[in-house]
This record gives C-alpha cells, sequence and structure tokens, in this order.
C-alpha cells in the first residue's frame, strides 16, 4: 500500500506553550484514521498542521511524497484546493451562496475540469449524499445534517487524495451523525482516504485505526480493521474502543 | 480605568484613532479659522470704512469740471448729505522710478492707472495701517499697499518722478490704505503727496481726472443718483462706481477665502462622522462577544455604551482643544492679507468667543452622534452576538444561486461582481464618496479650465482677438482715435480689425424710470460673443442687451424697446441677450451709427496675419500712438481682468484635490477595515478551501476598484450634467454679469487622468489594508 501523509519529528507550540512534541506516524493510501485524546491534547493541533491550516514549528509532513511543511501562501492553497477536502464542525459553507454554489466554488477555482464537468459532478454528489432537492437553497433554510452533507460535497468536488474532519457530527444529533458516517464510510469504501480528529467513541470505531494522543505526544495506537456495516460488529468494535480508552483514563 | 480602555484601545487600533483625531482637530480648526477669519474680515472692513468713509457713488473723470455745475446739482439732489470732487493727477507707470537698497526699477509695467492725489479733508481718507490719516511732510510720499505687494518697495526707498524735463524725488513714508481702490481687481491705485507737493506738480505734470464723490444718508441711493447724474449732463468721461461695487471689490478674496474655508471644514465635519461611525462599528463588531458577555453578566445598555464613550469623548476633547489652540495661533497668517488690505487690527472678543461656542458645539455634536452610533448596542441580544454570531448591522445579505451558471469569468472576478452588484448597498459609501470627489475636484478645475482659456474673452463683451485698443475718454478723445486709425490703416500685418463707438442713450427701465443705456456700435458689433438667448444684432433696428441691462430693462428676446437720444426716439428689437463682466456688466450692441451722438470711447479688436508677432505689435503701436490710448495684447487683457481670479482658483483647485484624494483614501481605508471585520468568517472559510490570500485580496480589489469606478463614472456623468448649473448659479449670485457659461472641459483631465489618479489611489490604500488578511485563519473562528 501506498504510503500517502507521512508525519516526521512535528512539533508544534505556542508562545511557551509546546503542544506537539516529535510526532512521528503514517497514513496508507485508503486508510480511515481517527486521532483521539482529551481536551487540550492537541488533536486538533495535529490536524491543522497535518492539512496545511497551520505551519508547525518543526518537523516534516509529506503528502504524497511533497513535503508540505514549509511551502509559502500560495502553494499549500494550491495543496489544499487540489489534493485535500476538510469538514468542520460548524459546515461553515458561504451565507451568500446557495448550496449548489457552495459546493462547486472549489470545483471552479481549481480550474482543472470544465464548469460543465464540475457541476454534473457536483449534481452527482448532491445525489449521493441525498440534497439535491435543497440544491438552489439558502444555507439558512436546510437542516444541520443537510448543511453538513453539503459541506462533504464541497470537500469531494476535486476529488482530493485526503479528506480532513474536524469533529465532524459534532453538532448534529445522534440520527443524523449517522448518516453523515454512513457517507464518510462510503467515501473511504470507494478509496479515499480519511483523517478525523473526534472525541465521540462511535465515530472514531468507523476508523480502520484510532491514534490516541496525550499531552501532545502519540500515546497509543489501536487498529479496528476495515468498518463493516453490521450492528453487531459495530457494537463490538465500540465496546473494544471503549475499553482500550478506559485504560488511558479517557 | 477609564483611561487605561482608551490606552489599550488606541495601541490596538493607533492608525485609525490618528486618522480619526486628525480629521476632528482639522474640522474643528477649519471651522474656527473660518469664523475667525469671517468675522476679521468684516469688522475690518467696517472699520476701515468707518475711517476712511468711501463715497457711496463715484464718477471719474477726465478733463475739466465746472465745480458751480456740480455743486448745484448736488445741492438740489435730495437725499445727499455730503459731496467732494478730488483732483488726481495721472501719470504713467515709467515716469516713476523707485529706489530701494538692493534695486532700483521703473513702474512701466504695472497695469494699474496711477493717479497722484492730496489728502481729503474728512472723506475718502487714505490711512495707514493703524488707521490713521496720513499727512506727509514735503519730499514725502504714500505707495498704496496694492504697489507695495507688487514691487517689494519699504519705507525709505526713494521715488523719483520724472516729469517734462524735471525730476522730484520723494521718500516713501508710509504705506497707505485705500478704502476704494484696494484690490487687485480694481484697475487705478492712488499715491498719496503732501499739499505742498501736489500743488506743486499739479499743472505741470500729467493729466489731470477728478473723481466726483457723493454721500447718501442710505448708500442704496446710489443708483438712482447715478441715473439722475448722468441726465444732468454732469462730467462722466469715465468709470462710475457704487459703494456696493466697492466694497464687492475689496472684501471678494477674503470672502472667497472664508467661503471655501467654511465648505470645507463643513466637508470635513461630515467626514469626521463617519469615520466616527466607522471605528465605532468595527470595534463593536470585533467585541461583539465581550458586549454579548457583558450584557448577559448582566451590564445595562448605558453602562457598556458609557465605556465606549468615553474613549470618543476624550478623543473629542483633545481635538477640540488643539484644533482650536492651533486656529487662534494660526489665524494670523490667514488674516495677514485681511491686515494689508484694510489695515491693523487686534482679535475682536467676538471673534475668540463666537470661534469657542463652534469649538464646543461641534464637540457636542460629535458625542450626539457617538451616542446615537452606539444605540446600536442596545438593539443587539445577547443570543444574537453570542450564539448566532449576529453582527450589530441589518446586514441581511443576499442569497442568489445562480453562480454555477456561469462559462468562463475567473472565478475572483465571479464572487467579487456577484457581491458588489447584489450586495451594492453596502458597498454604497465608498461610491457615493467617490462621486462627490469627483465633483468636488472638476467642478472648480473646469471653471479654472474655463477662466484660463482664451474663449473666456467672449464672456467680457469681447470678440476673441489679437490685440485689444481702447481709446480712453478725455479731450483728446477724437484725436486719438485719428491715431489709432492711421496706425491700424497703414499696417500691413494687420488682418482684420473692426472699430467699436460707444455712445449713450436713454430708455425706460422696469419700473417705469428713465435709464442710461451705453452701447457700442460697430459694423462687428455683438458678434462672437456668448448668447444666454438670440444671437448678436444683425439689421440695423435691432439690439443685444447685457444681462444685467435686460433685467434692468425688464425685457427679453424679440421684444421692442424703445431708445431716446438726441430730442427723438427709436425702436429696436432685442436680438439676444448676453454675458458681460466689464462696465459693470452694462452694456448693449448694435449695428446701428447712431451718428448724431458724440462718442465716449472707442475700441477696436485687431487680428494680426501673423500672431506670434501680438506682444511685439503692441509694444510697437502703443509707443507710436502714445499715452491716452491702451494697447493690450488679448491675453495680457485678459490676465489683468482675470489673472488674481485665475491664480485664485488654481491654488483651490489644488487645495480641493487633496481634500478630495484624501477623503476618498481615507474612507476608502476605513470602510474596507470594517469590512474585513465583518467578513472575517467568510474570508477564513475561502482560505480553507483553497483560496490564497492573493485570491481574496484579488476579489476585494476587484470589489472595491468596481464601486469606486461607480462613483467615478457617475461623478463624471453628473459633473458634465450638473457641473455648469452648479457654476452658472454662483456666478448669477455673484453679480459679476455672467449667468451662464460653458465650462470648457480638458477630455484628458476629465475623462482619463481624474479617474486614473483616483483610482490609483483608492487601490493603493486598499492594497495596503488588505495586508490584514494575512492574519485571517479558520482556526481563531473555531477556536472562537
Amino acid at each position: 500500500m501506498k504510503t500517502i501523509l507521512k508525519v516526521q519529528d512535528l512539533s508544534k507550540s505556542f508562545e511557551d506553550t509546546q503542544v506537539l512534541n516529535n510526532i512521528n506516524f503514517k497514513v496508507e493510501e485508503g486508510e480511515f484514521i481517527a486521532i483521539m485524546g482529551q481536551s487540550g491534547s492537541g488533536k486538533s493541533t495535529l490536524l491543522y498542521s497535518i492539512s496545511g491550516m497551520d505551519r508547525p514549528t518543526s518537523g516534516n509532513i509529506l503528502l504524497c511524497g511533497k513535503d508540505i511543511s514549509k511551502l509559502d501562501d500560495k502553494k499549500i492553497s494550491e495543496v489544499r484546493l487540489k489534493q485535500m477536502g476538510f469538514i468542520f464542525q460548524q459546515s461553515y459553507l458561504l451565507k451568500n451562496l446557495s448550496i449548489r454554489d457552495n459546493i462547486i466554488l472549489p470545483g471552479f477555482k481549481l480550474g482543472k475540469l470544465s464548469r460543465e464537468q464540475v457541476n454534473q459532478n457536483a449534481d452527482a454528489l448532491m445525489l449521493k449524499t441525498g440534497i439535491n432537492s435543497v440544491a438552489g437553497h439558502d444555507i439558512k433554510k436546510v437542516s444541520g445534517g443537510q448543511l453538513q452533507r453539503a459541506a462533504i460535497c464541497r470537500a469531494l468536488i476535486n476529488q482530493p487524495d485526503i479528506l480532513f474532519g474536524d469533529e465532524p457530527t459534532g453538532a448534529l444529533n445522534s440520527s443524523t451523525s449517522r448518516e453523515v458516517l454512513d457517507i464518510i464510510n462510503a467515501i473511504n469504501t470507494d478509496g479515499k482516504t480519511v483523517i478525523i480528529v473526534t472525541h465521540d467513541v462511535k465515530v472514531a470505531a468507523r476508523a480502520d485505526r484510532v491514534i490516541f494522543l496525550m499531552d501532545g505526544n502519540i500515546h497509543d495506537k489501536l487498529i479496528l480493521g476495515k468498518y463493516e456495516r453490521d450492528e453487531e460488529k459495530t457494537t463490538s468494535r465500540e465496546k473494544l474502543l471503549y475499553e482500550w480508552l478506559e485504560e488511558k483514563g479517557f | 480605568m477609564n483611561w487605561e480602555i482608551v490606552k489599550n484601545d488606541f495601541k490596538r487600533n493607533k492608525v485609525i484613532n490618528i486618522a480619526l483625531i486628525i480629521f476632528m482637530i482639522f474640522s474643528v480648526y477649519l471651522a474656527v479659522l473660518s469664523v475667525l477669519i469671517g468675522i476679521q474680515t468684516f469688522t475690518s472692513i467696517a472699520e476701515l470704512y468707518e475711517k476712511a468713509q468711501p463715497p457711496h457713488f463715484l464718477q471719474m473723470h477726465k478733463g475739466e469740471v465746472n465745480q458751480e455745475e456740480i455743486n448745484e446739482f448736488m445741492s438740489d439732489y435730495q437725499h445727499i448729505n455730503y459731496w467732494q470732487t478730488i483732483k488726481m493727477i495721472n501719470v504713467h507707470g515709467e515716469s516713476l522710478t523707485v529706489a530701494g537698497n538692493d534695486d532700483t526699477y521703473n513702474l512701466s509695467d504695472c497695469r494699474l492707472d496711477i493717479s497722484l492725489v492730496k489728502q481729503n479733508e474728512t472723506r475718502d481718507l487714505l490711512i495707514n495701517s493703524e488707521h490713521e490719516k496720513v499727512i506727509l511732510g514735503v519730499g514725502e510720499i504714500g505707495i498704496p499697499v496694492l504697489l507695495k505687494e507688487m514691487y517689494d518697495m519699504k519705507i525709505g526707498d526713494h521715488v523719483l518722478l520724472t516729469y517734462n524735463d524735471s525730476q522730484k524725488k520723494f521718500v516713501i513714508k508710509e504705506f497707505i490704505l485705500d478704502s476704494q481702490m484696494n484690490s487687485p481687481m480694481v484697475s487705478s491705485t492712488r499715491i498719496l503727496l503732501s499739499n505742498e507737493d501736489f500743488d506743486m506738480l499739479k499743472d505741470q505734470v500729467g493729466e489731470n481726472e477728478y473723481l466726483i464723490e457723493a454721500y447718501f444718508t442710505n448708500s442704496k441711493e446710489a443708483t438712482n443718483f447715478q441715473t439722475a447724474y448722468e441726465n444732468a449732463g454732469l462730467p462722466q468721461n469715465g468709470q462710475a462706481v457704487t459703494y456696493a461695487m466697492i466694497f464687492l471689490l475689496s472684501a471678494i478674496t477674503d470672502i472667497t477665502t472664508v467661503f471655501v474655508l467654511l465648505l470645507v471644514s463643513i466637508l470635513l465635519i461630515v467626514v469626521s462622522f463617519i469615520c466616527v461611525k466607522f471605528t465605532i462599528m468595527a470595534a463593536l463588531e470585533e467585541e461583539i462577544g465581550e458586549i454579548g458577555t457583558m450584557k448577559a453578566i448582566g451590564f445595562p445598555y448605558t453602562d457598556i455604551r458609557d465605556i465606549y464613550i468615553i474613549k470618543y469623548k476624550i478623543l473629542a476633547i483633545i481635538s477640540v482643544v488643539i484644533g482650536y489652540l492651533l486656529a487662534l495661533m494660526t489665524s494670523g497668517i490667514f488674516t495677514n492679507h485681511i491686515k494689508t488690505t484694510f489695515g491693523n487690527m487686534s482679535m475682536s472678543p467676538t471673534a475668540v468667543i463666537i470661534s469657542l461656542v463652534v469649538g464646543c458645539l461641534i464637540f457636542l455634536l460629535i458625542i450626539y452622534y457617538c451616542k446615537n452610533t452606539l444605540k446600536k448596542i442596545g438593539k443587539v441580544t445577547v443570543v444574537d452576538a453570542l450564539v448566532r454570531g449576529k453582527g450589530f448591522d441589518k446586514d441581511k445579505g443576499y442569497v442568489k444561486d445562480g453562480l454555477y451558471k456561469s462559462k468562463k469569468l475567473p472565478i475572483n472576478w465571479l464572487l467579487a461582481i456577484r457581491e458588489v452588484f447584489y450586495n451594492f448597498k453596502n458597498w454604497i459609501i465608498v461610491s457615493v464618496i467617490s462621486l462627490l470627489a469627483v465633483l468636488m475636484i472638476l467642478i472648480p478645475f473646469n471653471l479654472m479650465n474655463t477662466f484660463e482659456s482664451s474663449e473666456f474673452i467672449t464672456y467680457m463683451g469681447s470678440s476673441l482677438e489679437d490685440i485689444l485698443i481702447e481709446v480712453e475718454n478725455s479731450e483728446e478723445l477724437e484725436t486719438n482715435y485719428k491715431k489709432v486709425i492711421q496706425v491700424l490703416e497703414s499696417d500691413d500685418e494687420i488682418e482684420d480689425y473692426h472699430e467699436y463707438r460707444r455712445i449713450r442713450v436713454q430708455t425706460i427701465d422696469s419700473e417705469n424710470e428713465l435709464m442710461n443705456l451705453n452701447i457700442d456700435c460697430g459694423d462687428n458689433s455683438g458678434n462672437d460673443l456668448k448668447y444666454i438667448s438670440g444671437k448678436a444684432p444683425y439689421l440695423e433696428n435691432e439690439i443685444a442687451l447685457s444681462y444685467f441691462n435686460a433685467n434692468e430693462i425688464g425685457k427679453d428676446v424679440n421684444e421692442r424697446i424703445i431708445l431716446s437720444y438726441d430730442g427723438k426716439e427709436k425702436e429696436f428689437v432685442i436680438s439676444g441677450i448676453y454675458q458681460d463682466v466689464t462696465s459693470g456688466g452694462y452694456t448693449a450692441k448694435s449695428k446701428y451709427d447712431f451718428s448724431e451722438l458724440s462718442s465716449i470711447k472707442y475700441s477696436f479688436s485687431v487680428n494680426l496675419k501673423d500672431n506670434s508677432e501680438v506682444e511685439n505689435k503692441a509694444d510697437d503701436w502703443s509707443e507710436i500712438i502714445g499715452s491716452g490710448v491702451t494697447v493690450d495684447p488679448m491675453e495680457e487683457f485678459i490676465n489683468q481682468t482675470l489673472g488674481g481670479v485665475v491664480k485664485q482658483l488654481k491654488t483651490i483647485v489644488f487645495i480641493i484635490f487633496i481634500i478630495g484624494a484624501s477623503l476618498v483614501m481615507l474612507i476608502t481605508v476605513l470602510f474596507l477595515k470594517l469590512r474585513l471585520v465583518k467578513d472575517y468568517s467568510k474570508i477564513a472559510i475561502l482560505k480553507a478551501i483553497g483560496f490564497s490570500e492573493m485570491d481574496i485580496k484579488s476579489q476585494y480589489l476587484i470589489k472595491i476598484g468596481c464601486v469606486s469606478m461607480t462613483g467615478i463614472l457617475a461623478g463624471i456623468i453628473l459633473t458634465d450634467i450638473l457641473g455648469e448649473k452648479i457654476v452658472n448659479l454662483v456666478l448669477s449670485i455673484s453679480g459679476l454679469g455672467i449667468k451662464r457659461v460653458e465650462l470648457i472641459v480638458n477630455p484628458l483631465v476629465q475623462y482619463i487622468l481624474g479617474p486614473l489618479s483616483l483610482m490609483t489611489l483608492v487601490l493603493l490604500v486598499s492594497w495596503v489594508v488588505l495586508k490584514t488578511i494575512e492574519r485571517y485563519n479558520i482556526i481563531s473562528i473555531i477556536n472562537e
């Protein structure tokens, strides 16, 4: 399997506070990684650093073999546009654009495909995620779940190499969370690499592998294997994960 | 604690707070200054006039006078309470040589008519800068301040008068204030001699001219008196002037300055208010979380408001104090011209008190406006502030589906244009300020362009020719006329020339009273002028009237008018109404020759074959023809009449450009800062999904560029439509005799350089402000 992301000796500090300490790990193409940890463990900081949203204090981040940790703003923006998709806890869609326009925006910006092709891809994504009926709607007039699905579509419009998520179901109720997680799993099943930060066991249980951070270091890892849509197996994964986390005092 | 809040806020927003203070200081400064200068101007003039007592009516006359005739007329006139006839000796500039410490020169290039006079007894006094009547001894001379400004003369310099084969030496003892002839816009000036020197020279030097002066119980009587005087056939070989005209000519420069200062200060006060609003709104938007928290804790709206208002109270107090003191300290610079023209005068207590009141008023206005703006705090709820993240403005925004339909336009242009198109009202302030700046800059510029243009002569009752010759009214009138004809007929470098003869007839005015009408007759009379309505006279029974005359007579184009002269009447049809600033604005033109009447004046407009020779030719003819005739290249004539006004306008245009450009830049900076605060999350999201800082900066530059260009274009169109109307309104109020001017536009400036330079400035400052984007990050939104 091809290594899509390699993090080498990554450190991040803010003024006098060391948040990440020499983090090292690899992500293979098609993997679904969940990063967990207590509040203040540095998990979000790690996510932002490896997704180019924030610059690490030291270390390297190799995306498809290319170090993105020292790229200037223009180049890192290009990387984010072409190779990454991001889903936040709040959908962060642009208020003055409709659902559809929010989705096609990165596609039009990239300009790799014709606009017609981008529109078609957007329509396909909206159909797949079940939000095609609200395509032309104002974002204030749709539900939280629909917004999050729109955010997923936006994140995928340019067929990125990696999809990042920061508590993507954090603002959703349980049934909507399940729907969103099913979509994320389906994307991963199609071969997309997914890295998510979460504090939710049910979310992390969908991942292939869980990385546990403590005090800015990788404390432990748990391999769960590929998720299957089976209630019993899901429960078993959640229980395994739960016990593992309990040992760590989570 | 309040001082700490202010200090911290100042540190955080240094640039904006400094800009705010500067604008507040300047608005107070200019408001106070214009009040000080305004009051000083009027009190100075009043004091000068009280001491000097200029006449209510003045008739100049070249030639001899019959004083008994004058006395008889004056004593019979009902409302008159004093009159006098003053003798003057007219000399040419070249007969006066000034010897200073460093330099010796004569006054041959002086455009003013120079008259030697002695001091009057009780009225129309020539006084010094302390408003004291000047009494000179033998060998002493008093030079008018007008000449002092033109030639840099000093007390103690020597003046040599050369006449016949003799010379007389004088020493400059005083610089005198002449309440009648103080202004650069008049054509004459008086030099004071001692009684003895004047009596010695009066029949030996130059030509005699008289000032016949009358004083009434009410100065407004002057106009009626003028008609009666002229009809009585009394001496009138020269200009007649009323008190109102004397005042206007004296005060026009300083009144213009006061007017401009006041306008600019009002504008700056408005701008200060806009700045205050923007800075308050930017602060509130940035601190909405803190405000929401304070409300959640239980702070009432007034307490929260007072935290903000203390800062503006402190800024306003500092600005008002500095602005006021600065105005007091520097008022001397601006009142220098007033002192020179009207004499020394200490700052009147009225001026100080009123200007203090103005300063306090501005302070109160600023605080009132701040409180008004801060009312918004009361309108936002805790939930809006802390949960929904709604801002203070009713920025409803727009949602227009359709971005996906775009086929070609680059995405940055697409986003930018959609934003300003659908959300224009959120950007309108930049457009409006750009529009106002364009209007403010282009209208005076076009006016200056028009005044500078040689075509402007057509507003002065004269057609556009190379040389203008005027044969002055004197006993030598006909002799000099023949000399001119001889010169013109014998010079084969002339392409053509036109002769005009001024005569006087009578007609009935709109109040059914008899009035005099001066008419310039000639084959070309009335041609090539700018007509408000109608056209030049063509037939012998047609007459064109100046705008003032048409108003006075109360008639319009195609109406009939009866002219009385030499015991008979003749009916004319009014062919057109034109504009004329000469002769007080009261002239008329006709092709009819009125051969029965004697001439008051002759004038000639001459075209040369080679107009590069104009100046030399004018000099040659002047030398051949001699005194009593002025020979001026048309350009020189225009410069003499309008040179002062054009110079003033150039300065004003320059200052206004600086102000207009500064305004646009400042408002752009403030607006953009506020906009960036409001758009923080939007920018961060765009960055998160892959738009670079350059992309986002481009979008804002496109937005700002589009809205300013909209304003600039609208400003240019409005200038084209309204510019002339505004100028004409001001000119018709000014009483100069011009009702309608066709502004001459410089297309390069109006359509290219002006817009380009404003746009460049806007984009430049925007670029600087947009550096803020570099700190915007999705992480900070999430962390909030």
